[in-house]
C-alpha cells in the first residue's frame, strides 16, 4: 500500500496490515518530528509533496524492492501538511520470510525514499524562524 | 554499456535541404538511425547537432531526442565530421561511469543501419575490445564503426586537415570486418537522387510514405508551464509559472527562462532538477515534449545530489 496523507498515520494499523502467515519477520520504520536540531528548537514541521510524482516514485521503489527481496507485504505512507513534535511523518513497513531481508529492505526503502521522492519539509523554529530543508542550499541569513 | 556517437551537424550541401529530417517510410532519417542504434543495444546514443539557428537544426534535435537520443548542441556549426565527433566524445567523458572499452560511430546520414547490424557490431566489439570493427559488403565499408576507447584520445591529436578515416588507416592492422549481405545497407544519403532511391525502397517495404514532417520549421517560441514546490514555490510566490521558451524547449532553456521570469529564483535555479511527466531528467539538452508536465524539483531532504545508485544491492 502506498499513500500520501494529511491525516495522522496509524502506524500500528500499517504494521498489522503487512503481517502475514508467510512472513517470519516484520520491520516497521517510523520517521518522527524531532525537537532539537543542532541545539535549535523546532516548533513544528511542514511537509509539502509533489503528489503525482511522489506516488509514482514510491510505486517504483516498491517494485524495485520487490525485485531484490522476497517481500510479502509492504506499506509506504508519508504524511504532508503541518506536523507537531513527536508526530509520525513517514512509515515504511515490510514483511519478509526472514529478518535479515526485512531489515535490509526497510532500510533501503526509507533511505532511497528520502533521496528520490519529491517531498520536502520546512522547519518552523521555536524562535519564530522558518527554513526549507534543501541539502546543498544554504538557507537565507536569519 | 557501449555508447554511440552520431555526428548530425552536416550542412546537407548536396541535398540542398536538411537531409536528416527527411522522412523515409514515414520516419525521419535521424530517428531511424537513432532508434536502430538504441534497439541494437547502444546506450547512450549521443547525437551532435548544429545550434538551433541553423535551418532544420532545431527540428533535427527534437527528432533525435524523441527517438531517445542524447542531444549535444554544438556552440557553432562544426566545420567537419571530426569536430562533431570530438563534441560527442566530450559529452561521453562527462558520463559518470568508467571509461567504456569501445564506442560506436555512426553518421546520421546512413539510413540503412538497422538494429540487428548494430547488435552484431556491438557483439563483435565486446569480444574484441581492441579491434576497430567495420561493417563491409563486397569490399565496401560502412557504418556503424566500433572504435576502441584509446583511439578516442588519438582523434584529438590528428592533424587539423585529416578526418577519422586517417585514424582507421593508421591502425589498419586492428581492423576487423563484419560482412553484410546487402550492400544497400551501407549506402549513405547525400543527394536528391539518393533520397528518391531510399524513399522508394521504403515504399517497397510497404512502409507508408507519411510525410508529416515540416522540413523548414521556423524558429518558434513554446509555452511551458513549470510547477514549483517548497522553497521555489515560496520564493516565487506562486505554485506554477508560464514560460515562453525558444525551441527546442530543452531543460537547459527552461531553467534559463525560469531564472529570467523569476529573478528571485536565480540563486536556486542551478540547484533545481527538472522533472518531465513525473520523472527526473538529467540530460539538460533534452527537449520537452509538447503537453508534458514540467516541474522544478528542489533538492529533497535525503539529497538527490549525493544520490547513491538507485538500484538495490
Amino acid at each position: 500500500m502506498i499513500e500520501i496523507t494529511e491525516a495522522p498515520i496509524d502506524h500500528a494499523a500499517l504494521t498489522e496490515r503487512v503481517r502475514s502467515n508467510l512472513a517470519g519477520a516484520v520491520c516497521t520504520f517510523l520517521g518522527t518530528v524531532r525537537e532539537l536540531t543542532a541545539q535549535r528548537r523546532t516548533a513544528r514541521l511542514e511537509y509539502e509533496a509533489y503528489p503525482e510524482m511522489a506516488l509514482k516514485k514510491m510505486t517504483e521503489l516498491e517494485a524495485e524492492a520487490r525485485r531484490h527481496w522476497p517481500i510479502i507485504e509492504i506499506a509506504l505512507v508519508h504524511r504532508v501538511g503541518r506536523l507537531d513534535l513527536g508526530e509520525v511523518s513517514v512509515v515504511v513497513a515490510v514483511s519478509c520470510p526472514h529478518r535479515q531481508q526485512a531489515f535490509e529492505a526497510c532500510q533501503w526503502l526509507i533511505d532511497t525514499l528520502k533521496e528520490v521522492v519529491p517531498i520536502w519539509k520546512k522547519e518552523v523554529w521555536a524562535d519564530g524562524g522558518e527554513e526549507w530543508v534543501h541539502p546543498g542550499i544554504e538557507p537565507p541569513p536569519r | 554499456m557501449i555508447a554511440a556517437i552520431v555526428p548530425a551537424a552536416g550542412r546537407s550541401e548536396r541535398m540542398g535541404r536538411p537531409k536528416l529530417i527527411l522522412p523515409i517510410g514515414g520516419v525521419s532519417v535521424i530517428a531511424r538511425v537513432t532508434t536502430a542504434l538504441r534497439e541494437g543495444g547502444a546506450d547512450p546514443v549521443i547525437v551532435v547537432v548544429s545550434p538551433a539557428w541553423v535551418p532544420g537544426a532545431a527540428a533535427l534535435a527534437a527528432e533525435a531526442a524523441r527517438a531517445g537520443g542524447s542531444v549535444v548542441v554544438a556552440p557553432q556549426p562544426p566545420p567537419d565530421m571530426r569536430a562533431s565527433v570530438e563534441l560527442g566524445l566530450d559529452r561521453l567523458a562527462q558520463v559518470p561511469a568508467p571509461s567504456p572499452a569501445t564506442f560506436l560511430l555512426a553518421p546520421g546520414d546512413c539510413p540503412g543501419i538497422d538494429a540487428p547490424l548494430v547488435a552484431r557490431v556491438i557483439a563483435r566489439a565486446v569480444a574484441e575490445p581492441l579491434a576497430i570493427i567495420i561493417p563491409q559488403a563486397r569490399g565496401r565499408r560502412g557504418h556503424p564503426v566500433a572504435l576502441p576507447w584509446p583511439l578516442a584520445a588519438e582523434i584529438r591529436t590528428l592533424p587539423g586537415d585529416v578526418g577519422i578515416n586517417h585514424l582507421v588507416a593508421r591502425h589498419a592492422a586492428q581492423v576487423v570486418s563484419i560482412e553484410v549481405d546487402d550492400p544497400v545497407m551501407l549506402d549513405d544519403l547525400d543527394t536528391p537522387e539518393d533520397y528518391r532511391r531510399w524513399s522508394s525502397a521504403a515504399l517497397d517495404e510497404g512502409g507508408p510514405e507519411n510525410d508529416h514532417e515540416d522540413d523548414h520549421r521556423e524558429e518558434r517560441i513554446v509555452r511551458v508551464t513549470v510547477r514549483l514546490f517548497a522553497m521555489a514555490r515560496q520564493q516565487a510566490g506562486r505554485a506554477a509559472v508560464d514560460l515562453d521558451v525558444p525551441e527546442p524547449a530543452t531543460v537547459a532553456n527552461v531553467k534559463r527562462a525560469l531564472a529570467v521570469a523569476c529573478p528571485e529564483l536565480a540563486r536556486l535555479v542551478p540547484q533545481l532538477m527538472i522533472a518531465i511527466d513525473a520523472d527526473y531528467v538529467r540530460d539538460e539538452e533534452r527537449p520537452i515534449p509538447p503537453g508534458a508536465e514540467v516541474a522544478a524539483i528542489p533538492p529533497v531532504s535525503g539529497g538527490w545530489h549525493h544520490e547513491r545508485a538507485r538500484s538495490a544491492p
